[in-house]
């Protein structure tokens, strides 16, 4: 081979390389500047979601231990997937303290998978749910900055960023996931919006008021939060 | 001819930079080897909520810096300034050197950056970050293009037509990659302070201003003060331009600030309060404001032709400089995401900001980077001729 060739077929290559692979076209949540948020959900063969009844909540973080236990999420206190926050107690001798469990909000309008340069997150067009490729996360942690819910962080066991999954593999194997299987009080109810059928439809249905967190993101959640009370 | 030897005889100052260099890479090389044995968990200040930190300000630092070097090299082939021909050959290897400095920076800050192919095999093309990567990707291609041309021997016209296109493509690539960084802080919804069109301006401006000060302090360096009379005017022109560009900023720091502030409320307003009375005032008020605006302006108005201030208010400006990158970048991730109430698991300080301190290995890797840009930059001018010949 002399040279012309090889310089000819590196130069091919390179530039074959730079062409957008067909994995480019596969995910089509492809971020449309003209759409709106106020445009609406998108449809969803299955809309999954989970409401939060935050009064039922006791503070037993037994949803943090489960969720650590199944995915492996390091014991460092700042590495979490779902952690429950202590928000209120009105004076010291209130007996009544309130608990506002967070996860990922697996947003319909989700601003962690418009700014990942590899498509490492993206959000399943069947179900909503946001995922992470690990094998695709190259760490500059982008997201986690663009996530108004700091619901990231990053693994370094796994050299990925790391977040909430609805359970997914969990949900195939048909069980629930593992934050609503651990919580005793029912305050974590998980299901499919789509069935009007589900528990969570029928909670959104009657429900007086419910709401989601900073709403004012623009990020359409599909974690809810109520009150029995 | 003589002349060259003459001031090639002269250039003895490369010595002591690239020995600098040298220890600066010691002393980073030993914080890198410690990274890849530790990891960066164990290894860096950042945090969940400021994952952002020293390496990526140090990062931003160079590399705006280079494309700001870029730009007036991109003004003298192909803009026709005349002024700036005399140091041709500098401005393209500086703008490289620092270029590859910076990306020591990135590659070490980013978690996985074998990764990185992901974003050639598997663009998102929406992403700002992946565009941050093409620019600059296409920008290190596009000097080094540039250095074989003015490094060939023969200089032909077609070769000087190539170089004014290059010169062009550099500049304006280089003002796109650079307005593009602003853009990867900007499309950050949850981080108010980054927003708008502020940073992408403010970096343009603020990188050409330290190119100028760089070219400026590195000329004087290497002449050892005893310049010809064609170099110190191509030196005197770029410190009326680092003038300018400070003029610019000030106006730009003004308006940001007050806008910021005139709300009263908000992340934004956290930020620039974080600036100017919070963790970062001290940075904010000695770093940006005494060193990265005033002292090199009343340098640069009382210099009347003096290239010993311009190098001065040059070296000073670069100083100053880093702390605005720095500032500009922790204090958009100051706000947290949600109260630091005692359960929230979010620890902040008294007035409600989140903490960042850089630790101990980010400062050696930050080291590396300067000691990258010391010992090659002064090893090209030890062993190669970066005298631009005359046309």
């Amino acid at each position: 081979m002399n040279r012309r060739y090889f310089v000819k077929g590196l130069g091919t290559i390179t530039l074959y390389s730079f062409l957008p692979m067909p994995a480019v076209f596969d995910n089509k949540y492809e971020w449309d500047p003209f759409e709106t948020t106020t445009s609406g959900k998108p449809e969803k063969k299955h809309n999954y979601a989970m409401i939060i009844v935050q009064d039922r909540c006791i503070g037993c973080k037994a949803c943090e231990v489960a969720c650590k236990a199944a995915w492996n999420v390091p014991k460092d206190p700042e590495l979490y997937r779902t952690k429950v926050l202590y928000t209120a107690r009105a004076q010291s001798y209130s007996s009544k303290m309130t608990w506002l469990p967070v996860l990922c909000n697996q947003c319909d309008n989700a601003p962690c998978v418009k700014v990942c340069p590899t498509r490492a997150s993206f959000k399943r067009e069947e179900d909503g749910i946001v995922l992470i490729r690990q094998d695709k996360c190259m760490g500059c942690k982008t997201c986690m900055l663009a996530c108004p819910y700091d619901a990231r962080y990053y693994n370094e066991n796994i050299h990925s960023v790391d977040k909430c999954t609805f359970c997914l593999p969990r949900l195939k194997e048909g069980k629930t996931t593992a934050c609503v299987e651990s919580c005793y009080k029912n305050a974590r109810i998980f299901g499919d919006l789509a069935g009007p059928e589900s528990e969570v439809s029928k909670i959104m249905k009657e429900a007086v008021a419910y709401h989601t967190l900073k709403p004012e993101e623009g990020t359409l959640c599909n974690v809810y939060y109520t009150q029995d009370v | 001819m003589s002349e060259n030897t003459e001031t090639r005889s002269a250039m003895m100052p490369a010595l002591p930079f690239i020995v600098l260099g040298l220890l600066l890479c010691i002393a980073g090389g030993y914080g890198v080897i410690s990274v890849f044995v530790k990891g960066h968990e164990e290894s860096y200040g950042v945090t969940r909520m400021i994952p952002w930190g020293l390496l990526i300000a140090t990062y931003a630092y160079f590399v705006i810096i280079s494309t700001g070097i870029a730009f007036i090299g991109g003004l003298a082939h192909a803009f026709g300034f005349k002024q700036y021909e005399p140091i041709g050959r500098r401005i393209v290897v500086l703008a490289t050197i620092v270029l590859l400095a910076g990306f020591t920076q990135i590659l070490m800050e980013v978690g996985s950056p074998v990764k990185m192919l992901h974003m050639m095999l598997t663009p998102n093309m929406s992403a700002p970050i992946f565009w941050m990567g093409t620019f600059y990707g296409i920008e290190l291609g596009i000097l080094a293009v540039e250095l074989f041309l003015v490094f060939k021997p023969t200089q032909t016209e077609k070769s000087r037509k190539l170089a004014a296109v290059a010169g062009f493509l550099a500049l304006l690539v280089g003002v796109l990659a650079t307005s593009n960084l602003g853009y990867v802080f900007g499309s950050l919804s949850a981080r108010q302070w980054f927003q708008g069109i502020y940073f992408p301006i403010f970096l343009v401006v603020s990188g050409v201003t330290a190119g100028a000060g760089l070219l400026i302090l590195v000329h004087y360096v290497m002449y050892k003060g005893r310049l010809t009379e064609e170099v110190s005017k191509s030196l005197v022109s770029l410190g009326r331009l680092m003038g300018g560009g400070i003029g610019v900023m000030m106006l730009l720091y003004l308006w940001k600030l007050l806008s910021s502030l005139f709300i009263g409320g908000g992340d934004a307003y956290t930020a620039a309060v974080a600036l100017v009375k919070g963790p970062l005032a001290l940075n904010f008020w000695v770093g940006e404001m005494l060193l990265a605006v005033l002292i090199p302006l009343i340098l640069i108005v009382t210099a009347r032709g003096n290239v010993g201030r311009y190098a001065l208010a040059g070296f000073i400006y670069l100083i100053g400089l880093f702390f605005t990158r720095y500032d500009f970048i922790v204090a958009g991730q100051l706000p947290p995401m949600r109260g630091g109430f005692f359960g929230a698991g979010v620890v902040t300080d008294f007035v409600g900001m989140r903490l960042y301190s850089p630790s101990a290995t980010e400062w050696l890797v930050y080291l590396f980077g300067f000691g990258v840009f010391f010992l090659l930059y002064f090893s090209a001018e030890k062993f190669f001729n970066l005298e631009t010949k005359h046309h």
